[in-house]
């Protein structure tokens, strides 16, 4: 009898389990996957980074497959471009997502390559219409100040996504699209110098 | 001494008036957009002179390449991390009373007696600042200069400058580290005391110090940058922008504004 009603309290628990983590949070209250995206990305980076002794391309090819997951590239793109977006014909944009995906992996995932034991803690979040703000810290392993770290996720479909990510107040997003807004400019407006500048500096 | 300390705070006075005026006249002027795109972009640059702004960072980089990073790179080999973190701690001790002075400026009464206890705990138990007891004890520390105090009285940034020497800036950021030169109490109790070098030696100090701690990120952003004059400036803005909303890591946690460039565009939303 006994055995039989703790069985029946663990199916219950459960299923309390399995309901309330498919049930739609009330108002107000921030969705749980957001963060837990942010925490999944968080620790396969580290383990990613942890592995010293990895090759400088399986490194990008591993950081690559994290951006594919975690990132919602095309949206990124077309906020990175911004008014240059409208004006670019399908092969211009189609060519600007590939190179831009490139050029985040050839800057970003060399400045991974100094990690030396720093962990990654998601401390919060925030609704932010479908999406949310996720707050998270990296704690340096010699002390010093945490470095904090915003992630905007917003939804696409049935996912949740990552549009943009700030640190210590500084946009991804913000800064390349200023970047590459100035490179556009001093080419006479031209998107095609952007590209061809993008495709030297990505290529190896 | 005290009389000496009150002959050199009268010129400050004195400058406080046409500095300020100066700071926000400058400030006012946002330049004309370049291009039709500018007019509507919220991300446009506002940096009327930029070729000379980027001239100018010419001339930085070199120094930078030849001077300050093989400086950095010395210091960095000579000196262990702990006497490097001493050197650190106790530079940001020494501005203490000029973090105090703008907490108060900007009113800002908790953050004015986090600095105060800092300073004394630092002081005291620190060794005259080298260790930071006080982060030990959870009280963070905190910058603040005139230029964010200008900021917090709603003087506008203006357009961009890049200094010679002292790199990014804005005429408001520009008008501050003016006000700092001539209000610092550690630098004017120096010259007061005849020690006018020692000031100059704080400076270099404590500009090789923060240089060493950042060599493979600049040389990172610089390899990587399509265009390094604009990330510095993008980069140089946005962290401005942050440190005047008091965003650090005290502020930080769930419900933290969401960060953005002022003026505040809205944020990129997904297209329907």
């Amino acid at each position: 009898m006994p055995m039989q009603i703790r069985r029946l309290f663990l199916a219950l628990g459960f299923a309390a389990a399995v309901v309330t983590a498919a049930l739609p949070t009330g108002a107000g209250a921030v969705p749980s996957n957001p963060e837990s995206l942010i925490n999944d990305l968080g620790s396969k980076t580290i383990s990613l980074l942890q592995q010293k002794q990895l090759a400088e391309a399986d490194r990008e090819k591993q950081f690559r497959s994290l951006l594919h997951e975690g990132f919602d590239m095309g949206q990124m793109s077309r906020f990175v471009l911004g008014p240059y977006w409208r004006t670019a014909s399908d092969q211009q944009r189609q060519e600007f997502v590939k190179l831009f995906e490139d050029y985040i992996v050839t800057a970003y995932s060399g400045r991974f390559s100094q990690y030396s034991g720093e962990q990654f803690k998601v401390v919060g979040s925030r609704q932010e219409g479908d999406g949310a703000l996720v707050n998270s810290q990296i704690l340096r392993a010699n002390g010093g100040p945490p470095i904090k770290v915003d992630w905007r996720v917003g939804k696409e479909g049935a996912d949740f996504k990552i549009d943009d990510v700030v640190v210590e107040g500084v946009s991804l997003l913000v800064t390349q699209r200023q970047e590459f807004a100035s490179v556009i400019q001093r080419n006479g407006g031209q998107l095609d110098a952007l590209l061809k500048l993008m495709r030297e500096k990505t290529q190896r | 001494m005290r009389r000496s300390f009150n002959r050199s705070f009268r010129p400050v006075c004195r400058l406080a008036g046409p500095v300020l005026a100066a700071a926000i006249l400058l400030a006012g002027c946002a330049g004309t957009p370049k291009t039709a795109e500018d007019a509507d972009d919220p991300y446009a640059p506002n940096d009327p002179i930029e070729n000379v702004n980027r001239q100018i960072f010419e001339f930085n980089l070199a120094l930078d390449r030849y001077v300050l990073k093989p400086t950095a790179q010395a210091y960095r080999w000579a000196l262990p991390e702990f006497a490097r973190n001493g050197v650190r701690n106790f530079l940001y001790n020494l501005s203490s009373p000029l973090i105090l002075a703008n907490d108060a400026l900007q009113a800002n009464g908790e953050r004015a007696g986090t600095t105060f206890a800092r300073f004394w705990i630092n002081s005291i138990l620190g060794f005259g600042g080298v260790q930071d007891v006080a982060t030990g004890l959870g009280i963070q520390y905190h910058d603040e200069d005139y230029g964010q105090t200008l900021a917090v009285w709603g003087v506008p940034e203006g357009p961009y400058l890049m200094l010679p020497v002292f790199g990014p800036s804005n005429p408001r950021d520009t008008a501050g580290l003016g006000a700092t030169f001539v209000s610092d109490p550690f630098t004017l109790g120096m010259n007061a005391a005849g020690l006018d070098y020692i000031p100059y030696i704080r400076s270099v100090t404590s500009a090789v110090d923060t240089r060493s701690r950042n060599i493979e990120l600049f040389d990172q952003i610089e390899r990587t940058s399509l265009d390094y004059y604009a990330t510095v400036r993008s980069l140089y803005r946005q962290r401005r922008a942050a440190e005047i909303r008091n965003d650090d890591a005290a502020a930080a946690g769930a419900g933290a504004p969401a960060p953005a460039l002022t003026p505040t565009p809205a944020t990129p939303q997904r297209s329907p």
